[in-house]
């Protein structure tokens, strides 16, 4: 956040007697959260989910914690929940990605040219693990990766416990180096701040 | 490269710029549109599962015409409060001064209770915790080191399995850990030192401090107590800066005194408090003769926005030890 803009929740709160303001919202945020639903269910999907995780986001904004300065994980927390609607589109082109090497939601971004041959076996194995991951596993990893939240921050996003947050990365990122071949069993986990 | 190194590098190709032209007139069409408020999310159910997102849409409810809030227990004082605050603020400088240097951490020991939901349960989740926060600079740079203390049930309902976690967790020290990840706080919430040693240190200042860049939607004055809290919770400030912080929140609309009050470890004290939205009596609480900060808890007075009886205590803290330190403990 620049020093001069306002905080989101100063926006937000604004928003509440001026709706119009809310647009300030999606200005800041749109590119990342479509990036964040384009990698989970590629591009087809990405539109319908990003515009319903906005109009939710401003239907909702009444009930929007105002002591959370960066609205993000709020945002996040609803596009995933969206998201879960296309689980199966998400699993299909994992799947296909898993025995193909062929990646249907980055295909439209990568030139013919660059096949990336030497990262295929390690995407075709990490879209193996995820795709085998239980869905509410998925989506705390991919929170506190793509969407680089804290874990305190993915617990406020889904509405769960961080503890519940960390436990989940943990079995899954256990998942993870399963498939990978155990590269790096006992790399760290690095816990956030509870802050009461 | 591990696990997550590569889990972040699956379908980087995505670019960061991206056409959102048509999700944006999505957005501005469903703007426009006439709004219908939802009644049924601002029940009981989701107070609870929301916390205070929920409780602060239902306070502009409650402020746009819905009931007023009962009036608070007799034992409350509102005169008191600023008297309770002046005091604090005229022994802010009575006690030695702590002088972290650059490069040094302030070391808070503390103990806390705050509750703790997880798939629609809930209950009271206690920690004693050690961190060191660098004088300078962001909690990113602190270290953390928590104990959890058994469970206690939500006042009025059974302490429910999903607490079981901590419970078997209890009483074994945890090892120190990084405080955070990153630190999204805007400038002016910042705790550190460095930061708040640069603070106003008169009452006006520090008043217009408090209520930074908060919108005037009838929850302004509440936010800025709850920032009162955030410089007194982990956090050090100069006795000047101290002393115009307590009379910048003898300012606050709706400050009350609380005659006996106690914080997390049991000590006796006085507070200064303001009801929130959500029906729960935000107390700071002070030693009743030396006038020092012990810790704050939180009291029910209106029992159907808490969802626990009213006298009840859903959180508290106490703040044992403040110490400055060369160095933090090495984080595995």
């Amino acid at each position: 956040m620049s020093e001069t803009s306002p905080a989101d929740s100063a926006v937000i709160a604004r928003s509440r007697q001026e709706p119009e303001v809310f647009g300030e919202i999606f200005r800041r945020h749109a590119a990342e959260i479509k990036r964040f639903v384009i990698r989970r269910l590629g591009l087809d999907v990405a539109e319908d989910v990003v515009a319903e995780t906005f109009l939710a986001a401003f239907h909702q904004r009444g009930r929007y914690d105002l002591s959370r300065h960066t609205a993000l994980p709020w945002l996040y927390g609803i596009a995933t929940n969206l998201i879960g609607r296309h689980k199966r589109t998400e699993a299909r082109q994992l799947n296909l990605l898993a025995r193909t090497g062929v990646d249907p939601v980055t295909e439209p971004f990568t030139p013919r040219s660059d096949e990336r041959l030497s990262a295929q076996a390690v995407q075709r194995r990490l879209a193996a693990a995820l795709v085998a991951l239980p869905a509410g596993h998925r989506d705390v990893l991919l929170l506190v990766t793509w969407g680089g939240l804290s874990y305190a921050e993915a617990a406020e996003a889904l509405g769960i416990r961080i503890g519940t947050v960390r436990s989940r990365v943990n079995r899954a990122r256990a998942r993870i180096r399963e498939e990978l071949g155990g590269t790096d069993p006992t790399a760290p986990v690095i816990e956030e701040v509870r802050h009461g | 490269m591990d696990d997550l190194a590569r889990l972040n590098d699956f379908r980087s190709e995505v670019p960061a710029r991206l056409d959102l032209r048509a999700e944006e007139e999505r957005l501005l069409a469903g703007m426009s549109a006439p709004a219908r408020p939802d009644f049924r999310r601002l029940g009981l159910r989701a107070a609870l599962a929301g916390g205070l997102a929920a409780a602060v849409g239902m306070a502009v409810f409650a402020v746009r015409g819905g009931p007023a809030p009962a009036p608070p227990p007799p034992v409350i004082r509102t005169v008191a409060a600023v008297e309770l605050l002046t005091r604090a603020a005229e022994r802010a400088g009575s006690r030695p001064e702590l002088r972290p240097r650059p490069g040094q951490f302030l070391v808070f020991r503390s103990q806390s209770m705050d509750s703790a939901e997880s798939d629609g349960q809930i209950w009271l989740s206690r920690s004693k915790r050690t961190i060191w926060l660098p004088v300078e600079g962001s909690s990113v740079g602190g270290v953390v080191r928590e104990e959890i203390l058994a469970p206690l049930p939500y006042p009025g309902r059974p302490l429910p399995p999903a607490a079981r976690e901590e419970q078997a967790r209890a009483g074994r020290p945890g090892r120190p850990e990084r405080a955070a990840d990153f630190d999204h706080r805007a400038e002016f919430l910042r705790s550190d030192y460095a930061y708040v040693s640069e603070l106003p240190a008169d009452a006006d200042g520090m008043r217009r401090h408090l209520y930074t860049r908060l919108p005037f939607d009838g929850l302004q004055d509440y936010e800025a107590w709850n920032r009162v809290g955030g410089l007194l919770q982990e956090s050090y400030l100069p006795a000047a800066q101290r002393a115009a912080l307590f009379r910048a929140a003898a300012t606050i609309p709706g400050v009350v005194t609380v005659k006996e009050a106690r914080d997390a470890a049991g000590r006796e004290g006085i507070a200064a408090a303001m009801v929130s939205p959500l029906g729960v009596r935000e107390e700071y609480v002070f030693d009743p003769e030396t006038y020092d900060y012990l810790g704050r808890r939180g009291v029910v007075v209106d029992a159907g926005r808490a969802g626990a009886p009213v006298g009840s205590v859903v959180s508290s803290s106490a703040q044992l030890e403040v110490s400055v330190a060369d160095s933090a403990p090495d984080v595995e």
